[in-house]
């Protein structure tokens, strides 16, 4: 007959059950994400990011836009309405960590890459309420001074590679040159695009690239890679 | 029963254990709750006037936001849980702490300097970007080699108990200190570029990412600032109140029920995403379920004071205890609501959750810790008992009072948004732009706000409290016979 | 006893550590991890200054509170 007392009165058989209660949830729902192949659909379009936009998503994170924006558009008929297609997961499959975020202070920017000129972006981002004059959104203005720092980008696509983005050893290798193309509009951008398809060229100073450089350049690729004419709903089924 | 050697045990305690430390972590968590109130109450200010966001990078919302949810969580609610539980297994086991003085420190050295540095590198933009996981990767080594030395203590001291039995409390507390090391361990993997650099690439992806966060991030609620906190109910309650807890069987139903659950609860922050349907449905359905074990826990805890409800009149502080239980109680009913799938589609991405959220931790969780520390500091500083109990009063009407401003504020503002988004007009269109819900929100925002600073200025008066307690001469303990002291705090 | 044990192995392994933050702060990359690196050094050498205090208090019998 079974008696809670004995583990009540063994510090070690409460530790390990305790220890096994809590892995079965987490086991469960964990390794079949990784396991079953449907998790994430079939569809074409989707690449690694360039390396600006790269380094755009990082300054993205830092700073802290995920507190007020989301990138991820509910399979929910007003969110379809207002944003666009529901996101999928094969979008963010190259995002480590993933940047769904968790509330809306903002708008949702799953697919806003397009949405505005680039242009507009710069001129948003250093002082949204001249735009928008109900908006909360601080200004970032220092971003457009601030130099970016690149010296490590080669790092930064190998650490990557390592976690599971498939970037190939000719676009390590690459990786500072196709930077600076998308970084000033004034350079050839022909290496560029063809490594990374639909990449956008941010109009930059044509000396160093900037902060802000980098993120708008990473704003405007957010949802635009999947080619939807080339899916369908059997296509997508989780 | 081992509740009632709990209840009997600090007559004939020794006067060997280490409770330097635990005033150590007590006047920590204090000092961070202070910074955790003041920039929570300043990021609202942010929201409701965003020209104080100052066009500073240092002190924008997205980079002060973790400051707030790291000092609130980590800081306050880390150094309470952290010394309540040193002090709790002490007296719970009969034992001194495990490992001597110097292991002790460390852990508390150790831990701040973590809070410290955290705080400093969210500040020049450092972070991971996973919310409530956002230290980068050195930080987060640091704080593993803490934690298996805080684990080794608590566990060397349940080995090393004269009691025979493990009390109920420390059950609680060992749950919190395992599950939350799995989670660190397993959500922070991640591969930095460089050792000489902060910057580090998760070990998942999209949709891997999204779900082993929020497994992380639900259970960073589900136990640290729930099952650590429910071993300080277990152990303070039917201390303030002078009763063994309600009941044992019950204690044994909910421990083993809530440990089983809540790991699985994390998929409902994901409802309607590119999460696949089957993991948001068992997500949904252990939500609602969970419902069962927390209140199962709530009524616990509340029920220990049958036959001793009069003590809420004559002592305050477990006023705030009691509260806290309550309020444990309706966020608990509220969270299981809000994982229905259909409910979510309205409140998620809105103030709703923020305030659901603020309910939980500065109704239970803050509410449990100034119950606990209001009990602690005169049996610590061995005083007569606390300088004011009309200012514990004050205190605990400014934050109640503050906490409904906050939550009905952030109800009304969620529920808005949730409507205005989903709205469509006579001819089939999205009624409102996105800004619209922005501009409808701010008067709540201001309400928010000041609910806020109400809490903040209660913990003011709670730490000036606290401060005279151990300072004035007032409360200096007769020198001879049982501590008079331990009375007036409830004991 | 226990509390000298103690105070030796945790000394040493601080010691240690504060090697390697100074280790990482020569190397940096970012400020982040110089910081991080130096404040490890510091904090290393207070946290063993404050053993050694308490060690010889102890020793003269002073009760360190």
């Amino acid at each position: 007959m079974f008696r809670h007392e004995w583990i009540e009165k063994n510090a070690i058989l409460l530790l390990v059950l305790t220890l096994l209660t809590i892995s079965v949830g987490g086991i469960v729902e964990i390794i079949p994400l990784f396991t079953i192949e449907t998790t994430i659909e079939r569809v074409v379009g989707m690449r690694p990011y360039t390396p600006l936009e790269l380094m755009g998503r990082n300054l993205y994170i830092r700073e802290g836009c995920y507190t007020c924006h989301s990138q991820q558009i509910r399979a929910l008929k007003d969110e379809v309405e207002r944003y666009g297609h529901f996101s999928l997961a094969a979008e963010s499959m190259y995002d480590h960590p993933f940047q769904w975020g968790s509330k809306r202070i903002g708008p949702d920017l799953a697919r806003v890459g397009g949405k505005y000129s680039s242009d507009w972006h710069y001129a948003h981002l250093v002082n949204p309420q001249e735009l928008v004059p109900e908006s909360l959104m601080p200004k970032y203005g220092f971003m457009a001074t601030t130099p970016l720092d690149f010296d490590h980008i080669d790092k930064h696509l190998r650490a990557n590679r390592i976690v599971g983005v498939p970037y190939t050893d000719d676009q390590i290798a690459h990786a500072k040159d196709d930077l600076l193309a998308q970084a000033n509009a004034q350079m050839d951008a022909d290496a560029l695009m063809k490594r990374y398809p639909k990449a956008v060229v941010v109009p930059g100073n044509d000396r160093a690239p900037t902060e802000l450089d980098a993120l708008v350049a990473y704003l405007q690729m957010l949802g635009t890679l999947v080619d939807f004419s080339n899916t369908s709903p059997e296509k997508l089924q989780q | 029963m081992s509740d009632a050697a709990a209840i009997s045990e600090t007559l004939r305690a020794p006067l060997t254990y280490n409770e330097d430390v635990v005033r150590k972590f007590v006047v920590a968590g204090m000092f961070w709750a202070l910074v955790a109130f003041l920039v929570g109450v300043y990021i609202a200010a942010e929201l409701a006037w965003p020209e104080a966001n100052l066009g500073l990078s240092y002190v924008n919302f997205g980079r002060l936001r973790p400051v707030h949810t790291s000092a609130a969580i980590f800081a306050f609610g880390g150094s309470v849980l952290i010394g309540t539980s040193f002090y709790v297994v002490q007296r719970t086991c009969r034992a001194r702490l495990f490992g001597g003085e110097a292991l002790a420190d460390f852990v508390f050295w150790g831990y701040q300097f973590f809070i410290v540095m955290v705080a400093l590198s969210y500040l020049m933009g450092y972070t991971q970007g996973l919310e409530y996981a956002e230290p980068e990767w050195h930080l987060d080594l640091w704080l593993t080699l803490i934690w298996v030395i805080y684990a080794v203590i608590f566990i060397g001291t349940l080995l090393k108990r004269e009691e025979p039995h493990i009390y109920v409390a420390n059950w609680f507390y060992l749950a919190f200190i395992l599950t939350v090391a799995v989670l660190h361990l397993v959500n922070n993997a991640a591969v930095p570029i460089s050792m000489y650099s902060a910057k580090s690439y998760a070990a998942y992806g999209g949709v891997q990412s999204a779900l082993i966060q929020w497994w992380y991030g639900h259970n960073a609620v589900g136990f640290l600032l729930t099952a650590g906190f429910l071993g300080m109910m277990y152990y303070f309650i039917p201390k303030q109140a002078d009763r063994p807890i309600y009941s044992y069987r019950l204690s044994v139903v909910h421990f083993w029920s809530f440990v089983f659950m809540y790991i699985w609860a994390g998929p409902h922050h994901l409802h309607y995403t590119s999460l696949p349907d089957w993991t948001q449905t068992l997500g949904m359905v252990f939500s609602l379920m969970l419902w069962m074990p927390s209140w199962g826990g709530m009524i616990n805890g509340l029920m220990t004071l049958s036959g001793a409800w009069d003590k809420l009149r004559t002592d305050p502080a477990l006023r705030f205890s009691v509260t806290a239980v309550g309020f444990y109680g309706m966020a608990t009913f509220e969270g299981p609501v809000l994982s229905i799938r259909d409910v979510n589609a309205l409140a998620h991405y809105t103030d709703w959750i923020v305030g659901h959220v603020h309910s939980g931790t500065l109704g239970w969780n803050a509410f449990m810790s100034f119950g606990a520390i209001y009990y602690l500091v005169p049996v610590l500083w061995k005083r007569s008992g606390l300088y004011s109990a009309r200012l514990v009063a004050w205190h605990y009407w400014i934050s109640t009072l503050g906490i409904v401003l906050y939550i009905s504020s952030l109800w009304v503002a969620g529920i808005m948004q949730g409507l205005m988004w989903r709205a469509y007009d006579a001819f089939g269109f999205l009624q409102y732009s996105f800004v619209e819900s922005v501009s409808a929100v701010h008067p709540y925002y201001v309400i928010r706000w000041l609910g806020g600073m109400m809490f903040f200025v209660g913990a003011l008066i709670m730490v000036y409290n606290l401060v005279m307690t151990v300072r004035s001469p007032s409360t200096r303990r007769a020198v001879t016979g049982y501590p008079v002291g331990a009375i007036a705090a409830g004991e | 006893m226990e509390d000298d044990i103690s105070g030796v192995l945790v000394g040493a392994l601080v010691a240690v550590l504060g090697m390697v933050g100074l280790f990482m702060a020569s190397g940096a990359y970012d400020n982040a991890i110089f910081i991080f690196g130096l404040s490890l050094a510091a904090f290393a050498v207070l946290f063993d200054i404050g053993l050694i205090r308490r060690h010889f208090d102890r020793r003269s019998g002073g009760r360190h509170v």
